[in-house]
């Protein structure tokens, strides 16, 4: 035997105070991977309650909840998940589906517990240990379940297009159409910011399974101006699309229009039919705008008879009198109306109420009337020189426009305004070969006009000047008219409040234009109401006072559209009308006001 | 990979291919299977088995098997694959050539149902005690229908569509025109 064989069971001994390789058991502490899939953090705040978690789970693991404290709203369903881990397989589908990333798993899997119950909590709101945990699982980059991507839209060339009224707008193929609709994920957030909750997701689905019979059998469920509103509705549903929290949200006007587009007019009637039972009684509408039209077209084919009274010599109000050609062919709102009239309506032109028949009259002489007369006339600048032969309104402006009359406006245009009737105005200015500017109070992110619309009048050569307030107005040398404006600062009002704008002293300029146009709001005449005898009814100021179902306090007299809501756009009138007939239809029937 | 160029006529090696210069792939007969992986195994000094693995492919009806195999002397891996009827889904087994195989074989035989006869506790739980549906991971599994039928839902759980609850929220007197037909 060696010395080196004795020494050596000793020689070990000078590791006994170094760490240890080998684990000890029992373990005391078991981390999970970085990476690792464990219990499920859900970020409240971030979470908007659309549900596509609970959707794409394989296992039925998770529900929809209300939670308290979480308020619903017009972009979060007030909802949040719950997992029951009696069925979650840690698969993570979830987490890669989440609309907003608010979804995430911890790297804590150990929990021990002898109640069962415990296992199924609403991730994100218990205060579970983990709830703050930077480690675990989260969405990785390179590859995504949703596509951020809006199908792009095509538009006429800026430069030809300014020399034309040709719509501006292309369309959706059919296949990019269908492309678009598979970006939805079908959650129905949306439906709620649509004044008339137009079954959207369902609408989008049957674009997606080809089958448009259906989809024009949803679209005329709550809307018979679907081609009107595939153009030029204000949308506010694609605003609370789950989609646009990370990406575009879903083109969901321009897939309504695809639809509309893609059937032939006759295709529309066959798909609705027109079999209905004939009540007997009588509605006088008063305005053929889209609110009358479409309390026309609900009660027609509810069975009553319908006249529907119009001042103008065609229908459409505001859409055909207001909406450039452009941006509403004249044509496509043609086919719209005629669809309307087939189904029993009769539309009595040139009549004006308070002028040919009092609503006195009309009350008398129907079982019910429906006034939607709208806000036709410009308001006031309220400036001196407002009356100067080189100022006109708006809406007098694009009323004309509308008519054929022939208009010289001059080399040089000021439009003041920022809504969508002063980008009307300026891009139809345009196409009468003027320089065009906007004078606007406040920011561009301000302005009311829809976004796409300010986009397309810029391509258009308008010229865009915010924070500028105007003054006054002034004649001219040449024949000019002087715009006196001052720039504006933004002074801000507090957290949510819009930033005002207030003049800077001493900071004027003056522009010589040839025609100014005023597009601040619009308001209406009611003395044809006030003037009433029998007939009376609530009003305020240019509005006609009526609840949610266009009741007012005359039970046999019902309103809606610009005239009576707040929010002045086609589909608020065209969901007033529908209410209203809703109302109107058990009034007639029963005698007795909607309750 | 000269190596394999010798084995290829004698195992009729349908397909052979580098991944890395580390790492090969070659596709074999089932029948064959167990005599090659021997010879790699005993002669050609792929002396460790790594793992078995399957893919299911319900469209062509197969089941391709692989097997990595590992030369700790060149450091290169081989995976030998092989395709099965999905029908059948019958494999040998290999436990006598690397004991862990009988491992390996056990967990294909629970989540593919793929049986190797003769494989020690081939029939033993693997990982899913009690398991009573068909094998998960073939991919004809309909993760949602069994979950529904073996997890019978737990008293108390309740879900809400988020289209209903904020028409029940925001707008509650709105019905959408159905005609009566």
């Amino acid at each position: 035997m060696k010395l080196k064989d004795l020494i050596a069971p000793f020689s070990v001994w000078k590791r006994a105070t170094e760490k240890p390789y080998t684990a000890m058991k029992p373990l005391s502490e078991r981390p999970g991977a970085d990476r690792y899939r464990g219990f499920h953090i859900n970020d409240q705040e971030k979470c908007i309650g659309c549900g596509s978690c609970e959707a794409i789970c394989q296992n039925g693991a998770i529900d929809m909840v209300e939670v308290a404290g979480v308020e619903t709203t017009l972009t979060d369903s007030g909802l949040r998940p719950r997992i029951d881990y009696g069925r979650c397989c840690w698969c993570a589908l979830c987490v890669d589906i989440c609309t907003t990333d608010s979804l995430a798993m911890s790297n804590e899997y150990v929990w021990i517990d002898e109640d069962p119950e415990v296992f199924r909590f609403i991730a994100g709101a218990e205060g579970k240990p983990w709830d703050n945990s930077e480690k675990g699982y989260r969405r990785s980059g390179g590859y995504s379940l949703l596509d951020p991507e809006r199908v792009p839209m095509i538009l006429e060339d800026p430069k030809k297009g300014v020399t034309s009224f040709i719509e501006m707008v292309k369309g959706y193929s059919a296949d990019a159409a269908r492309q678009e609709a598979r970006r939805c994920v079908d959650c129905g957030l949306c439906i709620a910011s649509c004044p008339a909750h137009m079954d959207i997701p369902d609408y989008i689905r049957a674009i997606r399974d080809d089958d448009l019979e259906e989809a024009v059998k949803i679209l005329y469920r709550t809307n018979p101006m679907p081609a009107t509103c595939g153009r030029i509705c204000t949308r506010n549903c694609e605003s609370a699309c789950a989609i646009g929290v990370k990406g575009d949200p879903v083109a969901i006007r321009w897939l309504k229009r695809y639809i509309i587009d893609a059937v032939d007019p006759s295709d529309i009637t066959a798909a609705l039919g027109k079999e209905f039972s004939d009540s007997g009684k009588t509605v006088a509408v008063i305005g053929a705008g889209p609110g009358g039209l479409s309390c026309a077209y609900y009660l027609a084919r509810m069975g009553h008879h319908v006249t529907v009274f119009e001042s103008s010599k065609k229908a459409g109000g505001m859409i055909r009198y207001g909406v450039p050609e452009y941006r509403m062919p004249y044509d496509r709102l043609d086919d719209e109306i005629a669809h309307i009239t087939e189904q029993g309506v009769t539309i009595t032109y040139g009549v004006t109420i308070g002028v040919d028949k009092s609503l006195d009259e009309l009350a008398a002489s129907f079982d019910a009337v429906f006034i939607s007369t709208g806000l036709p006339d410009a308001s006031s600048l309220r400036l001196t020189g407002e009356d100067l032969p080189g100022v006109l309104s708006g809406v007098e402006f694009l009323e004309r426009v509308a008519r054929g009359e022939t208009i010289t406006l001059g080399r040089t245009v000021a439009v003041i305004g920022g809504g969508n009737v002063a980008i009307d105005a300026a891009r139809t200015a345009r196409r009468f070969g003027a320089e065009t500017t906007i004078y606007y109070r406040r920011r561009e992110e301000d302005m009311p006009a829809d976004w796409e619309e300010i986009h397309d009048a810029k391509l258009e050569g308008v010229e865009i000047i915010t924070q500028s307030i105007p003054i006054q107005l002034e004649k001219a040398a040449r024949g000019k008219t002087g715009l006196v404006w001052g720039r504006a600062r933004m002074e801000d009002q507090g957290p949510g409040k819009r930033p005002r704008p207030v003049l800077i002293v001493g900071e004027t300029y003056t522009a010589e234009v040839d025609t100014v146009i005023s597009a601040i709001g619009q308001t209406a005449d009611l003395s044809y109401i006030a003037e009433s005898k029998t007939a009376s009814v609530g009003i305020d100021g240019n509005k006609v006072l009526a609840d949610y179902h266009g009741r007012t306090e005359n039970v046999k007299i019902f309103a809606g559209g610009d005239v009576v809501n707040s929010i002045g756009d086609a589909i608020a009138a065209i969901a007033d009308g529908y209410r209203a007939a809703r109302s109107i239809d058990a009034y007639v029937l029963t005698g007795k006001g909607k309750t | 990979m000269e190596q394999i160029n010798e084995l290829k006529a004698r195992y009729s090696i349908s397909d052979s291919r580098d991944q890395r210069p580390d790492l090969g792939f070659i596709t074999v007969d089932p029948g064959r299977l167990a005599a090659l992986l021997a010879e790699l195994q005993q002669v050609r000094g792929y002396t460790h088995l790594s793992f078995i693995t399957a893919v299911d492919y319900p469209e062509t009806g197969t089941f391709q098997l692989t097997y990595m195999v590992h030369n700790f002397e060149s450091a290169h891996s081989l995976g030998v694959r092989t395709v099965i009827s999905r029908d059948t889904a019958l494999m040998e087994s290999v436990h006598h050539l690397w004991k862990q195989a009988k491992t390996y074989q056990r967990e294909l035989k629970e989540m593919y149902g793929i049986d190797f006869p003769g494989s020690p506790g081939v029939d033993d739980p693997f990982i899913l005690e009690g398991w009573q549906g068909p094998p998960p991971m073939r991919r004809d599994f309909d993760t949602r229908a069994y979950s529904e039928k073996t997890y019978f839902p737990r008293p108390g759980r309740k879900t809400s569509d988020p289209r209903r609850h904020m028409q029940s929220r925001l707008y509650p007197d709105y019905t959408p025109f159905e005609e009566e037909t």
